[in-house]
C-alpha cells in the first residue's frame, strides 16, 4: 500500500491519518458543546 | 544552509519584529498573577492548539527525528500515531478537560500547583517542581543547541554568540510578558512551521517523482542498509526493524514510546489545559492540533526517509553518508539545502527558528513558575507575586544557557527522548488518579512519583547503556558501563519506570483501602 510493501508501516501510515480524521470529526461534532455549565462529557 | 542570507536576514527581521510586537501585546495584557501564569484563563481555542503543537513540536522533531528517521527509516511514524493519538486526542478529550475544570475550580496556576491543591499536599507541589527544577534544564538545553547550531550555519556568526543571542531575545517576551506572550507568539510561530512543513511535503514528492514512486525507491534501497545497522536489525527504511533487535527496542521503547506517552504528563502542555475558559475551547482546539501535529512529526518522519532516495539517486549515497560529520542532525538541513529552491530554504529556516523559538519560550516559562512559584515559595519565602517569578525565570534561563555550552552536540533527539520519560515516569500515573478519582490517595501518588523518578534515574544512570556509558556512575561503582547485558541495556527508562510508578499508585490505593476500611471496623466494634 502506498509503495510501502512492509504492513507494519503502512498501517502505522492508516493510523496516523484515522487519529488525524477522528480528531476532525471530533472537533466538528462537538463544536458548540463544552460551554461552562454544561456536562463535559468526560 | 547556503542561502541569499539578505533575503533569509530580511526575513527574520520581520519575524522578529513580529514576535517582539507580540511579546509586548502581552506584556501590556498582563496585569495580575493568573495572567502572567494561565494566560488570564480566556485563551482562544486556534491560539490554544497552535501553542500546544508549536511546544509540543520542537527543532527536535524536525531536525533530530527527521534525522534518526533518515537513519532508521519510516518505522518513525509509529511516534505520529501515538503523537496524534496519545498527545492530542487523548490528552485534550481525557486529560484536557478535567485538568481545566480542575484547575480552574481550584485556582492552580502551575502543573506542581495543580498536584499539590488536588492531593492537599504541599510534599507533591515542591516533588514536582523539583523534578522540573533538575530535569527541564537537560531539554533546554537540547533545544537550545538545536537552535543555536542551527543559526551558526545559517548565518555563519559563532556559536556562543549565536547561542546567547538566541537565548536572550526568546528570554525577552517570556519574562516580560508571561504565558500570554508565550502562547501568542507560540501561535504565530506555528504557523510558520505548518506553511513551511506543507511546502516540504510537497517539493519533496514532486522532487522524487510523486508518492509511490518515491516510496517505492525507498523500499528498493534495503540492500544498501549499512553492516552496522543490518546487525542491529535493521531491515530497510521503508520496514520495521528486526523485532526485539537493538534498533527495534530503541526506535520502539525510546523513541516510540518514550516520547509518545511522556507528552501526557509534560508539564508544559498540561498548563496549557488550564488557560481556556470552557470546554468547548478544548473540543475546537482537538480539530487544529491532529491535523497540526501530522503536519509536523508526520511530513518529518516521512521525509527523513525519503532524503535517502534523494541523496542515492543524486549522489549515489544513503542520507547517513550526507551527514556532515556523521551527525544525523544535519541531514534534513542538508537535504534541503541541497534540493530546494531559495525562498523555501528560507521559509523552512524560519519554520525551524520558529520551531525551536515556540519550545524553549514555553519551558522557559514553566520552569520559571515552577521555580519561583512552587519550590522557592513553598520553602518559605512568602507569597508569590510576579517578580520573583520573573527573576527566577531568568535564573533558570542562565542555567540553562551553561548547561547549553556543556552538553554535547548531538544530544537534541536524546535528551527530549530523556525528558518526556522522565516526566511519564514521575507524573503520569499521579497525574491520571487526580484527574480521575474523587478522593485520590495521597500516599498513593507520593509513592508513585518517587518510585517512577527513582527508577527513571536508576535505570538511567545503571542499565540504559546510551547514557550510562556517557554519565559514567556505573562505571565508577561497579567497573562497567552498564550492569545489565543486552536486551535490558538498551530498554528505555520509561519501559520499566512508569510500569513501576504505575504499580507503587495502584499498592498505595490498595494501603489506604485497607486502613479504611481497618478503621470502620474498628469504630463499628468501639460503638
Amino acid at each position: 500500500m502506498f509503495g510501502i510493501p512492509d504492513p507494519a508501516i503502512w498501517v502505522g501510515y492508516l493510523l496516523a491519518l484515522g487519529f488525524t480524521l477522528a480528531c476532525l470529526v471530533y472537533g466538528l461534532l462537538n463544536w458548540n458543546n463544552g460551554v461552562e455549565g454544561e456536562q463535559d462529557g468526560s | 544552509m547556503a542561502v541569499d542570507t539578505g533575503l533569509f536576514v530580511a526575513m527574520t527581521l520581520v519575524y522578529l519584529v513580529l514576535i517582539i510586537g507580540l511579546g509586548y501585546l502581552g506584556y501590556r495584557r498582563t496585569k495580575e498573577d493568573d495572567d502572567y501564569m494561565v494566560a488570564g484563563r480566556k485563551i482562544h481555542p486556534v491560539v490554544l492548539a497552535l501553542s500546544y503543537g508549536a511546544t509540543f513540536i520542537s527543532t527536535s522533531a524536525i531536525i533530530g527525528f527527521g534525522g534518526v528517521a533518515a537513519q532508521l527509516g519510516m518505522g518513525m511514524i509509529w511516534l505520529t500515531v501515538l503523537n496524534i493519538g496519545l498527545g492530542i486526542f487523548i490528552a485534550f478529550v481525557f486529560f484536557g478537560k478535567r485538568t481545566r475544570r480542575i484547575g480552574h475550580k481550584l485556582r492552580a496556576v502551575t502543573f506542581p500547583d495543580l498536584m499539590g491543591k488536588c492531593y492537599g499536599s504541599s510534599f507533591m507541589q515542591y516533588a514536582a517542581g523539583l523534578v522540573i527544577v533538575v530535569g527541564m534544564p537537560l531539554y533546554t538545553a537540547a533545544i537550545l543547541i538545536g537552535g543555536a547550531q542551527f543559526i551558526t550555519s545559517t548565518l555563519q556568526i559563532p556559536y556562543t554568540t549565536a547561542l546567547i543571542a538566541f537565548a536572550a531575545i526568546v528570554a525577552l517576551y517570556v519574562v516580560l510578558g508571561g504565558l500570554i506572550a508565550v502562547m501568542y507568539t507560540d501561535a504565530l510561530q506555528g504557523g510558520i512551521m505548518l506553511v513551511g512543513m506543507t511546502i516540504l511535503l510537497v517539493l519533496t514528492y514532486i522532487q522524487l517523482g510523486g508518492v509511490i514512486e518515491a516510496h517505492t525507491a525507498l523500499a528498493g534501497m534495503s540492500n544498501l542498509v549499512p553492516d552496522a545497522l543490518v546487525a542491529g536489525g535493521m531491515t530497510g527504511w521503508a520496514s520495521m526493524p528486526a523485532p526485539g533487535s537493538s534498533i527495534w527496542l530503541t526506535m520502539v521503547t525510546t523513541l516510540v514510546l518514550g516520547v509518545g506517552i511522556g507528552v501526557l504528563a509534560q508539564p508544559q502542555l498540561v498548563v496549557r489545559f488550564m488557560t481556556v475558559k470552557d470546554s468547548r475551547a478544548l473540543n475546537r482546539a482537538v480539530l487544529v492540533g491532529g491535523p497540526f501535529i501530522l503536519m509536523m512529526t508526520g511530513v518529518a518522519f516521512t521525509v527523513g526517509a525519503l532524503t535517502n532516495v534523494y541523496f542515492y539517486q543524486t549522489d549515489g549515497l544513503i542520507a547517513l553518508a550526507a551527514a556532515t560529520d556523521g551527525n544525523v542532525d544535519t541531514i534534513i538541513p542538508n537535504f534541503i539545502n541541497a534540493s530546494m529552491p531559495d525562498l523555501f530554504i528560507v521559509i523552512f529556516m524560519l519554520a525551524l527558528l520558529a520551531a525551536a523559538m515556540s519550545t524553549l519560550s514555553s519551558l522557559f516559562h514553566v520552569m520559571g513558575t515552577s521555580l519561583g512559584f512552587d519550590v522557592v515559595r513553598r520553602a518559605g519565602t512568602g507569597k508569590a507575586t510576579m517578580r520573583p517569578i520573573r527573576i527566577a525565570t531568568v535564573v533558570m534561563i542562565v542555567i540553562s544557557v551553561i548547561l547549553a555550552f556543556v552538553m554535547p552536540g548531538s544530544i537534541i533527539a536524546r535528551a527530549t527522548a530523556m525528558f518526556m520519560g522522565l516526566c511519564a515516569s514521575a507524573f503520569l500515573p499521579a497525574y491520571a488518579h487526580a484527574m480521575y478519582s474523587s478522593r485520590p490517595s495521597l500516599r498513593a501518588a507520593k509513592m508513585s512519583l518517587v518510585t517512577g523518578t527513582v527508577a527513571w534515574f536508576a535505570w538511567t544512570a545503571f542499565v540504559h547503556v546510551k547514557e550510562s556509558a556517557a554519565l559514567g556512575l556505573s562505571n565508577l561503582l561497579f567497573g562497567v558501563p552498564a550492569v545489565l547485558s543486552a536486551p535490558w541495556q538498551d530498554v528505555d527508562p520509561l519501559v520499566i519506570a512508569l510500569p513501576l510508578s504505575t504499580a507503587a499508585l495502584l499498592v498505595g490505593c490498595v494501603l489506604d483501602r485497607h486502613e479504611v476500611a481497618a478503621d470502620s471496623e474498628e469504630s463499628a466494634g468501639a460503638a
